[in-house]
C-alpha cells in the first residue's frame, strides 16, 4: 500500500528529456508549412518545364500544317495560363510567416485552399478541354505519317491518360491536398483560438 | 526581433521540461507530448508581446499548456489510450527495473483520471503552489484544495489497485 508522497517522489524521479531546442521547434513547425509551399512550387516547376518542352518542340521541328500550329498555340496558351494561375495561388501562401503574423497566415491558408479548390474543380476542365482540342489538331499532321497500329495506340493512350488524370489522379491529389491543408488550418485555428477567446 | 528571439529561447529553456512532463503525464506518449509542447510554445511565441506581467510567466505558460492539452485531445477526438500507457510499461519492462515499473504504473493510473484531474494532479506532482494551480485552472483555491484531496485519494487508490494486479 503506497501513499501519495511515494507517487510524488516517483514522478519527480522520472526525468523527461526534451529533445528539441527553441530554434528546432520553430523550424519544425515551419517545415510543415514549407511542405505545402514546396509542393505548390514543384507544381509550378512541372508546368513551366512542360511549357519549355513544347516551345522547344515547336521551335525546332518544321511543322507544315496550320492545324499543328493552332494546336500547339492552344496547348501552350493553356499551359501558360495554368502556370500563371498556379503562381498566383502560390503567392497567397508565400507572403506570410505564421510565426510572425498568425492571423494573416491562417486567412491566407484558407484563401489558398479555396483557390486550389476552384483550380481543380473549375479551371481544370478548361485546361483539359484546351489540351484535348490542341492535341486533336496536333495529331492531324503528325499522326498521318505513322502506321495504323501506332496511330491507334497513341490515340488510345492519350485518351486513357486524359481520362485517368481527370478522374483518379485529380481526385486523389485534391483529396490529399485538402487533408494536408485542413490539418494545418485546424492546428493554426487551435493555436489562435485560445488568444481570441481569452485564456 | 532579436530581443524576442533571445527572450523566447530563455523562456523555452526554463519551462520546456516541466511543460513536456505535464503533456506527457496527460497523454502518456512522447509523440503527442511533443506535439503539445510545440503548440504550447508556438502560442507563447506568437503572443509574447501580449504578456503583461500580471502573473508569473510560468503560470501563463502553464495556463496555455493546460488549455492546449484539453483542446488538442478533444479536437483530435483522441483519448489518452490504454495502449499508450501499455507502451510505457513495455519499454520500461525491458529495463527490468522495479522503479521503472512503478513509474509506468503511475502513468497508467494518471491516464485513468478525468482530463481536468489529470492536469491538476500533474501540477501537484510538480509541486506548483496551490494559488498558481488555482490561477491556471480557473478554480477558487478553496474548491481546488478539496478537489486535489479527492484526486490524490483517487490516484493512490488506482495505483494500489494496479500494483496488486
Amino acid at each position: 500500500m503506497q501513499e501519495f508522497e511515494h507517487l510524488q517522489s516517483l514522478w519527480q524521479s522520472h526525468t523527461v528529456e526534451v529533445k528539441i531546442s527553441a530554434d528546432e521547434m520553430l523550424a519544425q513547425a515551419k517545415k510543415e508549412v514549407n511542405g505545402i509551399r514546396s509542393r505548390s512550387l514543384l507544381n509550378i516547376l512541372g508546368m513551366a518545364l512542360s511549357f519549355v518542352a513544347i516551345a522547344t518542340l515547336w521551335l525546332f521541328f518544321d511543322f507544315q500544317s496550320w492545324t499543328t500550329h493552332v494546336g500547339l498555340t492552344i496547348i501552350i496558351t493553356a499551359i501558360a495560363i495554368s502556370t500563371f494561375t498556379l503562381y498566383r495561388s502560390h503567392r497567397i501562401i508565400s507572403r506570410n510567416d505564421f510565426t510572425v503574423h498568425p492571423k494573416q497566415f491562417l486567412d491566407s491558408l484558407k484563401t489558398y485552399q479555396l483557390s486550389r479548390y476552384t483550380l481543380y474543380n473549375k479551371l481544370y476542365w478548361f485546361y483539359a478541354a484546351a489540351l484535348t482540342i490542341g492535341g486533336i489538331l496536333f495529331f492531324f499532321e503528325n499522326l498521318s505519317l505513322l502506321d495504323m497500329w501506332i496511330k491507334a495506340s497513341l490515340i488510345i493512350f492519350t485518351i486513357f491518360w486524359m481520362v485517368f488524370s481527370a478522374t483518379v489522379l485529380r481526385r486523389s491529389y485534391m483529396k490529399k491536398e485538402k487533408e494536408r491543408i485542413d490539418l494545418l488550418i485546424e492546428k493554426f485555428e487551435r493555436i489562435s483560438e485560445q488568444f481570441t477567446t481569452g485564456l | 526581433m532579436e530581443e524576442k528571439d533571445r527572450l523566447f529561447k530563455e523562456i523555452f529553456d526554463t519551462n520546456s521540461k516541466k511543460i513536456f512532463h505535464l503533456c506527457y503525464g496527460y497523454t502518456g506518449d512522447t509523440d503527442s507530448a511533443n506535439d503539445l509542447l510545440q503548440e504550447t510554445f508556438l502560442k507563447v511565441w506568437q503572443n509574447l508581446d501580449k504578456f503583461r506581467n500580471k502573473s508569473l510567466i510560468s503560470t501563463w505558460i502553464y495556463r496555455i499548456a493546460v488549455n492546449t492539452c484539453l483542446t488538442y485531445l478533444r479536437s483530435e477526438k483522441r483519448q489518452a489510450k490504454d495502449e499508450l500507457t501499455e507502451n510505457i510499461i513495455e519499454n520500461k519492462a525491458e529495463e527490468f527495473s522495479e522503479k521503472n515499473e512503478q513509474v509506468a504504473l503511475l502513468y497508467k493510473s494518471i491516464s485513468k483520471l478525468e482530463e481536468n484531474d489529470r492536469l491538476i494532479i500533474t501540477m501537484v506532482l510538480d509541486e506548483l503552489p496551490y494559488n498558481e494551480i488555482a490561477d491556471i485552472s480557473g478554480i477558487s483555491e478553496g474548491n481546488l484544495r478539496v478537489k486535489i484531496h479527492r484526486i490524490k485519494q483517487k490516484l493512490t487508490e488506482l495505483y494500489n489497485q494496479h500494483a496488486r494486479i
